[in-house]
């Protein structure tokens, strides 16, 4: 491009705007955001109105909706099951938090230590479960948790242990989502705060060497306060995506037994789409969106000014 | 000292390297399974006396029993999913960066507004809109149909954010100077802006592919024919016939539906991983 080009360009950009040329202009951002809204509007707003209406209704998917108020809401006080998934999907946040992310801090801390080559390849590996469908880690574990033919059971046979009803026994079924739960999500946690740890400067541990620090003292009074956090994040994320759990339980358990595996989503899809109770199901809804809003928030407004130390 | 570490480091590598070689033990079983006969499924041992590709065969070519075939429409599984998956990237990252680029490079009334209810519907969970949103594709009749199944996941609100901060590092001086070139707000957005997003967008591209091939509860929810299934649906649903022997036709399912997830990581890797904790940050 030359002077002369550049020059006509310029007196043309300066010439007086019309009003056409200045609505244009004034809605120009607007065309852009627009489709987004559009879809916005009709897949997210909507049905959120219409979901948070549906919570003080009864509705069978066919008929009239019926209004009720807040009886969804009394019942809900009232039902075992709600109470039980709740109970349910909490035991398996608390421990999946905590647990996980105290073997996925060990797992990062520990990949830091070893070959930068080997440790690229350890990553990976680790990462793998992260990607995989839930549908195919579901089958899979449920193969080795097989009562008859399931690795578990040869493994304790040949030990000349008992075998153990794994998926069946009330007391088993629980412990072994959580195993799955916590070998599925150790990746994606220790890579999260791989890249914490990275970030806490050099001069820090350097500066805690002259002060005669050790491997443990260093990582309790450097490194985990440094940590925090990542640690903060990786704990909100984990109890926004375990509020949510669904298809892992559904597919290894399907909830039993006794209910005993039946996380808050699972009732609110057997209440909705298996008992058509679609006012009820859009109160449970309404509670679970709260829980898992009021969680993502504090994620929001908390940690991520936290992070940017 | 020195030499000390370097033996404490081998160890170490020594006992993560084995711990790996654990940790994948669902991966080998799920492999080791699919290439076994039917008489072996249940022999207790993990790996194949006899491989064969028995069972990936009966993916494609049906499955004999006593004198009828039973097919499985495992192909169809595999072309509905990427099917849904190809049309949603295109669609979900062309309108993402349409309205990061609004949101980053514009100002306008109302765009705090805007914003903020887009951010607190972002945290809000699929459950949220699961029931009214069944229902209207029920009204519109589109039960069984791609657009129910692409439509909905195009709405992305966090991919928009994740651009969104990327294109505010791109210099408004590089976008000045082409309007007074005369260039169109289009033409700065689709020859200067996305270009330069690339990587941004190449990781969300990345998040994109593996949720819309591994999802499930969405495609649960509004796909009822067989037909339809993707691949997540497609392999839950073989559990239901006939009971045992399914289990290395299943696996086969499995892992020809996580090779590609599989492929994708490795040649990505880097800028996979780069992007995943830059992400979990600057997000």
């Amino acid at each position: 491009m030359n002077v002369r080009d550049t020059v006509s360009d310029q007196t043309k950009f300066h010439e007086p705007a019309t009003a056409w040329h200045s609505l244009r202009e004034r809605l120009t951002p607007y065309a852009f955001i627009a489709p987004f809204f559009i879809g916005f509007l009709v897949f997210q707003l909507l049905p959120i109105a219409f979901s948070i209406y549906l919570s003080f209704a009864e509705w069978n998917g066919m008929g009239s909706i019926e209004f009720l108020g807040l009886k969804n809401f009394v019942n809900m006080m009232e039902d075992g099951k709600f109470w039980n998934a709740l109970r349910v999907t909490f035991t398996i946040t608390l421990f999946c938090t905590i647990v996980g992310t105290s073997l996925a801090t060990l797992l990062a801390v520990l990949l830091e230590n070893v070959d930068d080559q080997l440790a690229s390849i350890l990553r990976v590996i680790f990462f793998l479960p992260s990607v995989t469908s839930v549908v195919v880690i579901g089958y899979i574990w449920k193969q080795l948790y097989s009562t008859d033919y399931g690795f578990f059971n040869s493994a304790l046979m040949q030990l000349g242990l008992p075998p153990q009803q794994w998926l069946a026994d009330p007391k088993l079924a629980l412990p072994a989502l959580l195993i799955m739960l916590i070998w599925a999500g150790l990746g994606w946690d220790s890579l999260i705060i791989t890249a914490g740890l990275r970030s806490i400067p050099d001069e820090i541990y350097d500066a805690g060497k002259v002060d005669g620090t050790n491997g443990w003292t260093q990582f309790w009074h450097i490194t985990l306060p440094l940590l925090q956090p990542t640690l903060l994040f990786v704990l909100v994320t984990g109890v926004i995506f375990l509020w949510g759990l669904f298809a892992q339980p559904s597919i290894l358990t399907g909830g039993g037994p006794l209910r005993q595996t039946q996380t808050i989503a699972m009732y609110l899809y057997d209440v909705g789409f298996r008992y058509h109770k679609f006012g009820y199901a859009s109160a449970i809804a309404v509670i679970l969106s709260l829980i898992m809003f009021v969680s993502s928030y504090l994620n929001f407004r908390f940690v991520r000014s936290e992070a940017e130390y | 000292m020195k030499r000390r570490r370097k033996i404490l480091g081998y160890g170490l590598g020594g006992f993560l390297l084995l711990f790996a070689f654990l940790y994948l033990f669902p991966y080998i079983w799920m492999t080791a399974m699919s290439f076994k006969p039917d008489s072996e499924i249940f022999s207790g041992k993990v790996f194949p006396e006899q491989p064969t590709l028995e069972q990936y065969q009966r993916l494609f070519y049906g499955y004999q029993y006593k004198d009828t075939t039973l097919t499985i429409p495992y192909g169809t599984y595999y072309k509905n999913t990427i099917v849904v998956t190809v049309i949603s990237l295109v669609l979900v990252l062309f309108f993402d960066a349409m309205a990061a680029y609004g949101f980053a490079k514009f100002n306008f009334r109302g765009k705090k507004v805007l914003f903020w209810l887009m951010i607190a519907t972002m945290m809000l969970p699929i459950y949220a809109t699961l029931i009214p949103s069944f229902w209207l594709f029920s009204i519109l009749k589109w039960i069984n149909t791609y657009r129910a199944l692409i439509l909905p996941g195009v709405v992305d609100a966090y991919g928009i954010f994740l651009l969104k901060q990327y294109m505010e590092t791109i210099p408004n001086e590089l976008l000045d100077a082409a309007k007074v070139d005369g260039a169109g707000a289009f033409r700065r957005f689709w020859q200067i802006v996305v270009p330069l997003s690339r990587p941004a967008l190449g990781t969300l591209a990345v998040f994109r592919f593996l949720f819309v091939w591994n999802d499930y509860l969405w495609p649960l929810v509004i796909i009822r024919d067989d037909s339809m299934y993707t691949l997540t649906l497609g392999i839950a649903n073989m559990q239901l016939r006939q009971g045992m022997v399914v289990w290395g036709n299943q696996m086969a399912a499995s892992v020809l539906a996580t090779l590609p997830v599989l492929i994708l990581v490795l040649v990505m890797q880097r800028q996979f991983l780069r992007g995943l904790t830059a992400g979990a940050f600057k997000a």
